[in-house]
């Protein structure tokens, strides 16, 4: 704006050239498109600001401080975070969340996979789209209603589970009060909610695989099997890196279900990282400590997914 | 058919944006939380919509005594009470906290310790001490007791659930059993379920709910025994002004405290193994079931349906009952059996008053309000709670010269039993409920199952799994 007014300023004079008018009018509509982009990303900036930014500037700094919400933050250091490697309940819950993150990644995606070759195969279309609507519905449930519905279904004493098989003769599971069966558990009804998403992702990157590649290599002999593990997975890997980061952050976030199916028992059996947080903030006041592991459960959010990236330079094909 | 432009698009779409905006202002800005710019009183309960809506009568009567002081329920939804706690401390974080809130045994010294203004000054007050008087000759001391915090009162009871034993008397009777007598024992308890599980091969002969109150500590507690190590605070000045002053002469005030402390876990002693190796074996033997967590409201039609034989709950279960269809004869309720001791446990509920509350004049005036005859009965027309109030635990209730019938409508034959187990009992008392309750009600929880649905090792490792929970717990809050 400056230079533009010092040009005018210098030669008033002069005529503007057809040159000087396009320069004006691209300036113009630089300066629009700019103005633009402000409109059309303030909200979300807005929104990114006081939703996740000052949230997440606020726990950091709470994770030096000890608060109960009721009397004012006191200064606490490094307290905070010094009391959570002597803590025994986090660790047995950051053990809990990686059994759980290993097994439901690991499920997760193999069930996607599979139901998305599955539904990708030679199958009337109606009975495909049928099928994607099936294996996504779980996800638009909520994750509560889901735990409450399964806790009933499952119940050792009344549920119908252990009704029928009663009937056929099998003798009461106890589902989750045994602490190895609640893991199992929790995770199953974890994954028949979550793999949905991973689903459509997978049908995605399957319908992005050009034909002729199978056609050629089908030429050559290949087949089924073969297909799968030479062409299939390969060419899937961008897709795999996207649905293994997102199903491994998610996972290490697990909460709604133990919480209100198990409440984290038997024993510790089933208490995750995030209700140690929640427990710590609500149930005991300590809001500084809680912060401290949401800022340690982020770091090692971080870190995993940074060693993801790392490791999908060797094994993700892109081309 | 009309053209419409990009532009005129994005107009109208922005037009209807600033419009739904505008409207929900008050919504955005918060504006229309109940209270926050106005002067009403904010009385939270812990509750649904509906259940709010069910104090109508409550709020009207004490705003037709009390023109100057509107009322504003503020219902909140939880699961239990450590949720809705954890919701009204949410709502002080965001600097919109209630004046009075309905508090309930669990919270009560969380409060006590932070939140609640104690009331020892106000029910001092001359102008109000006639009817204080009536109040507390109508309530048992040891109610009383349970919301003393450090010697000082912070909470005027209203109602109270005692955990008794409900029975089925159509399983009693198919097992050759009677009505058992008040001072049964636990051997005859047992006995009576080896008999039920004998005669009803589809029904649980005992049915119990992995939570702090009705789950093992009645069962602590007649074994003369606890998780934690209790201990009394001196009553100070509230043994002139209460226990020799509105409780003067009354005997079972006598040698009553400030109110109970709980510092230490004791969870792996002797007596507290012995009763958790009671549990495990009954549920070993199948005469009972292995504990569910989860509160008495999903066991109502498993009761009323005859699948469960016998359970414990409190007095809150007898329109639960009623509204299921169970008919009066059908069921019966008994003290918990003899073991050590036959000392119960129960958990109570009343209104407290916040310290930070502007509003401590109103506030007063509703507390005061409900703690009389007419308040605390209209809180609760029906049995759906054991009111605090003695006069009010009978057949029929006199309120304004007109009787309405109480446990004559519903309830069983031996509805007396709910208020005689404060009588018959001196050592009666709360659960365990320290400031850090609901993280004690959690290690109570999660490490009772496996305590009871291993061998004998397992007990013990679960034992000593809940002793380091528990010690944790009390020491983050001490």
């Amino acid at each position: 704006m400056t230079d533009l007014t010092a040009t005018r300023t210098a030669s008033p004079t002069r005529a503007p050239s057809r040159k000087d008018r396009s320069e004006d009018d691209a300036i113009t509509l630089r300066r629009r498109e700019k103005r633009l982009a402000a409109i059309f990303l303030a909200p979300t900036v807005i929104g990114l600001g006081l939703f996740v930014v000052i949230p997440i500037i606020a726990s950091v700094v709470l994770a030096f401080f000890r608060w109960d919400v009721i009397s004012s933050p006191k200064w606490a250091g490094l307290d905070n975070f010094n009391s959570l490697f002597t803590d025994p309940t986090l660790r047995s819950a950051f053990v809990n969340t990686i059994f759980f993150v290993v097994a439901t990644v690991i499920l997760q995606l193999s069930v996607a996979l599979g139901l998305a070759v599955l539904v990708q195969s030679r199958m009337p279309r109606w009975l495909q789209s049928t099928l994607r609507s099936v294996f996504f519905f779980p996800i638009i449930l909520s994750a509560a209603s889901v735990s409450i519905i399964m806790s009933y279904l499952f119940n050792q004493q009344f549920g119908l589970v252990n009704t029928y098989l009663h009937d056929l003769g099998f003798g009461s599971i106890p589902w989750f009060t045994n602490g190895f069966s609640a893991q199992v558990m929790i995770i199953l009804i974890y994954v028949w909610q979550n793999f949905g998403f991973t689903f459509l992702l997978f049908l995605g990157g399957l319908a992005g695989i050009p034909r002729d590649v199978y056609e050629a290599s089908a030429i050559d002999g290949a087949k089924g099997w073969r297909q799968f593990v030479h062409i299939t997975l390969p060419l899937l890997s961008p897709t795999t890196l996207v649905a293994s980061v997102m199903a491994i952050i998610s996972a290490l976030q697990i909460f709604d279900q133990p919480y209100v199916i198990t409440q984290g028992g038997p024993g510790n059996s089933t208490e995750t990282v995030v209700m140690v947080i929640y427990q710590d903030a609500f149930g005991q006041l300590q809001f500084g400590t809680a912060s401290a592991i949401g800022v340690l459960l982020t770091i090692v959010i971080m870190l995993v997914t940074a060693l993801q990236f790392r490791l999908s330079r060797r094994f993700v094909y892109y081309s | 058919m009309t053209d419409i432009t990009r532009r005129a698009a994005l107009g109208v779409a922005g037009l209807g944006a600033l419009a739904a905006l505008t409207a929900g202002f008050p919504r955005l800005s918060g504006l229309d939380i109940p209270g926050r710019h106005g002067n009403e009183l904010r009385v939270a309960l812990n509750g649904t919509q509906q259940q709010a809506a069910q104090q109508a009568a409550l709020v009207k009567t004490f705003e037709a005594e009390h023109p100057d002081i509107k009322v504003v329920m503020i219902p909140i939804q939880a699961t239990d009470w450590g949720q809705f706690f954890a919701k009204i401390l949410t709502m002080v974080a965001a600097g919109t906290p209630p004046d009075v809130v309905n508090v309930a045994t669990e919270g009560a010294q969380l409060f006590a310790n932070k939140l609640a203004e104690p009331l020892d000054s106000y029910v001092q007050r001359p102008a109000d001490r006639a009817a204080m008087q009536d109040y507390f000759s109508d309530v048992h001391p040891s109610l009383i007791e349970s919301f003393m915090f450090k010697g000082s009162l912070y909470q005027l009871p209203s109602n109270f659930n005692a955990a008794n034993i409900f029975l089925s008397n159509a399983a009693l009777h198919k097992a050759g059993h009677d009505y058992p007598p008040d001072d049964w024992t636990k051997d005859d308890f047992l006995a009576m379920l080896r008999a039920i599980k004998k005669t009803s091969p589809g029904a649980v002969p005992f049915y119990w709910t992995n939570r702090m109150w009705g789950g093992v500590t009645p069962w602590l507690y007649i074994n003369n025994t606890s998780i934690l190590h209790e201990t009394k605070s001196p009553a100070g000045a509230a043994e002139k002004w209460l226990w020799n002053g509105f409780y003067r002469g009354v005997a079972a005030a006598r040698g009553r405290s400030g109110g109970p402390l709980w510092l230490h876990a004791q969870a792996t002693i002797d007596p507290v193994e012995e009763t958790f190796e009671l549990l495990r074996e009954m549920v070993r033997d199948g005469l009972s079931s292995s504990p569910a967590s989860g509160g008495g409201g999903a066991l109502v039609p498993q009761f009323a349906s005859g699948r469960v034989a016998t359970t414990t709950a409190g007095g809150y279960w007898v329109d639960g009952l009623h509204q299921a269809g169970v008919k009066n004869d059908q069921y019966d309720v008994q003290f918990m059996p003899k073991w050590k001791s036959q000392s119960h446990q129960f958990g109570a509920s009343g209104w407290s008053m916040m310290r930070s509350s502007p509003r401590k004049e109103q506030a007063w005036a509703w507390l005061k309000f409900c703690s009389t005859r007419r308040g605390m009965f209209l809180s609760a027309p029906t049995p759906t709670t054991t009111p605090c109030r003695r006069s009010l635990c009978a057949a029929k209730v006199e309120i304004d010269g007109v009787t309405h019938p109480y446990y004559a409508a519903e309830g069983p034959k031996h509805w007396r039993v709910f208020y005689e187990t404060l009588d018959r009992f001196p050592g009666t008392g709360p659960f365990t409920a320290p400031p850090s309750e609901p993280a004690i009600e959690l290690a109570l929880d999660k490490n009772t199952i496996n305590a009871v649905t291993g061998n004998s090792r397992q007990l013990r490792a679960a034992l000593r799994s809940l002793q380091g929970d528990l010690t944790r717990a009390l020491e983050t809050t001490s």
